[in-house]
């Protein structure tokens, strides 16, 4: 037999005290898709990491096509033919999409000049085989952030690399996207790569995946084909105990949405951008007690909406009526959720900065020039308890956390802000499995009274799963569901139409 | 440029770089390391009275001007312009002076010291204005209002304020009653540190108690979080930090006019608003370590004076020393930055985190 394309082995990994990798093995073979799984903190980016050269090994040895090799830069990582798509982007905001495409690359003649028309021919190419499509013209700092991750997907294939690493790639994409990448995948499997591939949605890593490798705790505790493995197994490994099937349909609407206290309105809201519209004529009433979910590709107007709604951003035209009471998740947790230097209090005060402590705090003195600081830690105590954050205190650096914790610690913290609406943009997006369930059961069981909650998502079956009412955004029309359409497919065919 | 807590460490590896590089080009310009540092001890720490008279007298423009470096840096306002703001408070502070005469000290003090930073926060006012209202950057208009500032004091002493005998460039004295007295008797130790002292501690409170404070930090580390997730108005907050900076620059100027020269006159500063920027940053932008640091440079000021008397080292040395302070600082914080941020990292490392990789790319 072959040497694998790949194979990692022993591999071991510390940050400080912390061990990320403790003897992690991975083999990838030329012509398949291999996904990789494990919980958030399993070590599955920094496994990734070190074989697209971000990353060097404390441990272990890297072998290509059977010879040990070492990659300390990204730059070896290319050399020996691996190519990586990021979970965080590695994009030069101020510079235009083709650009960003041309970095890096070189010039057909050599020379000094950016091969612009190149990578103009490789991405028409790429859009014919894949249906990605780009931009190119468009500045990296207006693009949102599903948008940035097709770019950075197009930038490593249109290296042609024989090793490709994507580091969760659909999380931002729409499902017929989605689609088209795994068929994207599977051909540039069959032209004898090998792609790894790393997705919290099970389903999507089983579906396109010919085998798997499931990290828990920085080891590799099982590799399976497909069809020898099911999905509660996989789970199992994954979570390291008895495994209990996430099933959409164990989470269906909550049966709210009776109530006719209307908490939040929206009067025919329009937004302009330096795009253009990006939110037309919308309108929209929420009641407390339900859960408005609104589907749609990203870019289509829903970031902007969702800060209208949660009081960040004044509307162009028309008028939003809010309350007093606005908790808001916003999708990038890392860079509008938290302030990475600030440690767990100070975040939570950034929701209490401009409120007054509330009677029962211990901060009635703090008035009007004081930071409530007992409150903060109080709450952000709270947060941590209830909402699981692993982390030694509340003086713990939002940045010293995985992803997972900080999401908790930022819906946390809006819920309790939450009293009379919630926004939540993706809340679950980058999210373990107990991680997701954990975000979704407080959304279906929120503290009463009971907020509106306005659910925004791009993961269609979330929206599906939670929301009473449905609607769906394109090219920033709010564009109602009919009880009747509620079905992946309609919702699916709508997000694209917009029923027109 | 970010700079983290954690001030005195970075500052003691920052001074032993320095002594050894300072000691090695001493003995390489043909003097004697051995009594130059002597000198300089003795002209700056030698005894309590060189302290309080020169080492802190010349660290109080130093540490006001470094708190409000500071309190801007801290806002992500990058205010250069100390320099131009300490004369603007100058010439608010010699005018109000020379027409406080009948006046009790009680009122003439804080009427001299109020113009100095309103005079100090008006020069901040206009590239505040361009800031927040047309976007441009700060580093350059405040750098273009230091000269501005310079040459208007030069006009001043000249001019409209020159003395009443007309024959050098500077003003009269300001009146008896808005003159600081002396804080620690038999030394030259004004009531200015005093003040000095109150501001950074009411600075060290501000950002860490209050909600103001709090807002200056937030936008400083993150304008987007602040406005996303804080629902603070960054533009709000940057011209109230680019004020606040100008101000306490301007007080500066007016404590040196009412507690040391009692007069203005051409080149009143030798730079303290640029070396400031250092003070500033070699304090992890910490008002409280910023008396440190400021004492630090005060000390080296005096020294350098000493070491040109008694061991004729020339005092332009002293700014080769400085220059290394603030290249060992950078250094050693960013060695430091990057030892903490892998230490800090727990479970899943976020790439960003890190630090590698996307730099070498």
């Amino acid at each position: 037999m072959t040497a694998p394309r790949v194979r990692l082995s022993g591999i071991v990994r510390r940050f400080g005290t912390v061990t990320a990798l403790d003897g992690a093995s991975l083999e990838l073979r030329a012509g398949e898709v291999h996904g990789v799984l494990g919980e958030n903190g399993a070590g599955k980016t920094t496994l990734l990491n070190i074989l697209g050269g971000m990353l060097t090994p404390d441990a272990g040895t890297v072998e290509i096509d059977g010879e040990p090799v070492v990659m300390s830069t990204p730059r070896d990582a290319w050399r020996h033919g691996v190519g990586m798509v990021h979970q965080h982007f590695k994009l030069v905001a101020q510079l235009s999409v083709l650009e960003n495409l041309s970095l890096g690359m070189r010039s057909a003649g050599g020379g000094l000049r950016l091969p612009f028309e190149r990578v103009r021919r490789g991405v028409a190419d790429l859009e014919d085989r894949t249906g990605l499509r780009l931009a190119l013209d468009a500045r990296v700092s207006a693009l949102s952030v599903g948008e940035r991750q097709r770019v950075e997907i197009v930038k490593a294939l249109l290296r042609e690399p024989g090793v490709l690493v994507l580091d969760e790639p659909t999380a931002v994409l729409t499902p017929d996207e989605v689609d088209a990448l795994f068929h994207l995948l599977a051909g540039l499997a069959a032209e004898g790569r090998a792609v790894a591939l790393v997705a919290h949605k099970l389903d999507e890593v089983m579906a396109v995946s010919d085998r798997y490798t499931v990290l828990r705790s920085g080891r590799t505790v099982l590799t399976g084909v497909r069809g020898e493995v099911d999905g509660s197994e996989l789970v199992a490994a994954m979570v390291g105990k008895a495994p209990k099937r996430e099933d959409s349909s164990e989470v269906a609407g909550h049966g709210g949405g009776d109530s006719t206290d209307i908490v939040a309105r929206l009067k025919a809201v329009s937004v302009r951008t330096d795009r253009g519209w990006a939110v037309r004529d919308a309108s929209l009433e929420v009641r407390r007690g339900e859960i408005v979910g609104i589907a749609g590709v990203e870019g289509n107007g829903q970031r902007e909406l969702a800060l209208v709604l949660a009081g960040r951003l004044d509307p162009d035209e028309g008028r939003a009526v809010l309350p007093g009471g606005i908790g808001f998740v916003p999708q990038d947790r890392t860079t509008e959720g938290l302030i990475a230097d600030f440690d767990m209090t100070e975040n939570v005060g950034l929701a209490l900065h401009d409120r007054w402590p509330t009677a029962a705090s211990a901060d009635r003195g703090a008035g009007r020039w004081l930071m409530p600081w007992a409150e903060a830690r109080a709450r952000a105590e709270d947060v941590r308890r209830r909402f699981e954050v692993m982390a030694p205190s509340v003086r713990t650096r939002a940045g010293a956390l995985s992803g997972g914790n900080q999401q908790r610690l930022v819906v946390g913290r809006e819920f309790a802000m939450a009293t009379d609406l919630l926004v939540a943009e993706n809340p679950t997006r980058g999210l373990d499995i107990a991680a997701t369930r954990f975000v979704r059961a407080r959304l279906q069981a929120p503290p009463t009274p009971a907020p509106g909650i306005v659910l925004i998502s791009s993961d269609l079956d979330e929206v599906l799963a939670l929301a009473d009412r449905i609607f769906v955004m394109v090219r920033g029309r709010l564009v109602p569901v009919p009880e009747r359409s509620r079905t992946r497919e309609a919702v699916g065919a709508l997000m694209l139409s917009g029923g027109a | 440029m970010r700079v983290g807590r954690g001030p005195f460490g970075v500052a003691l590896g920052a001074v032993a770089v320095t002594v050894a590089i300072a000691a090695a080009s001493l003995a390489l310009g043909g003097y004697d390391p051995a009594d130059a540092a002597g000198a300089m001890a003795r002209g700056s720490v030698g005894s309590l009275q060189v302290f309080f008279s020169v080492t802190l007298v010349r660290a109080v423009p130093l540490i006001l001007t470094g708190l409000a470096v500071a309190i801007a840096f801290r806002a992500g306002v990058w205010n250069i312009g100390a320099e131009g703001q300490l004369y603007a408070g100058a010439i608010a502070a010699v005018w109000v002076g020379l027409n406080v005469g009948g006046w009790p000290a009680a009122l003439a003090v804080p009427a001299v010291l109020g113009a100095a930073a309103i005079g100090g926060a008006l020069w901040a006012l206009l590239p505040a204005l361009m800031r927040v209202r047309l976007g441009v950057g700060e580093v350059i208009t405040t750098i273009l209002m230091n000269f501005v500032g310079l040459h208007l004091a030069s006009y001043v002493v000249r001019g409209p304020l020159q003395e009443a005998r007309g024959v050098f460039p500077q003003t009269d004295g300001v009146a008896e009653a808005a003159r600081l007295g002396v804080m620690v008797p038999g030394t030259r130790l004004h009531w200015g540190f005093a003040v000095t002292m109150v501001v950074a501690v009411g600075l060290s409170f501000t950002l860490r108690k209050t909600r103001a404070g709090f807002r200056i930090r937030a936008v400083g580390a993150s304008p987007t979080a602040a406005r996303v997730a804080g629902r603070i108005d960054s533009k709000r907050v940057w011209t109230g930090a680019f004020l606040s900076s100008g101000a306490i620059a301007g007080l500066a100027g007016g404590v040196e006019i009412t507690g040391v020269t009692y007069a203005l006159y051409e080149g009143l500063s030798p730079g303290w608003g640029y070396t400031a920027i250092a003070v500033a940053l070699l304090a992890g932008l910490s008002p409280l370590g910023v008396l440190a640091t400021g004492a630090l440079f005060g000390a080296l000021e005096g020294g350098a004076s000493a070491m040109q008397r008694e061991a004729g080292v020339p005092s332009t040395w002293v700014g080769f020393v400085q220059a290394l302070v603030i290249l060992s600082v950078i250094a050693l914080d960013r060695v430091r930055r990057a030892g903490a941020g892998l230490k800090a990292s727990i479970g899943d490392v976020p790439m960003g985190e890190v630090g590698t990789g996307g730099d070498r790319v």
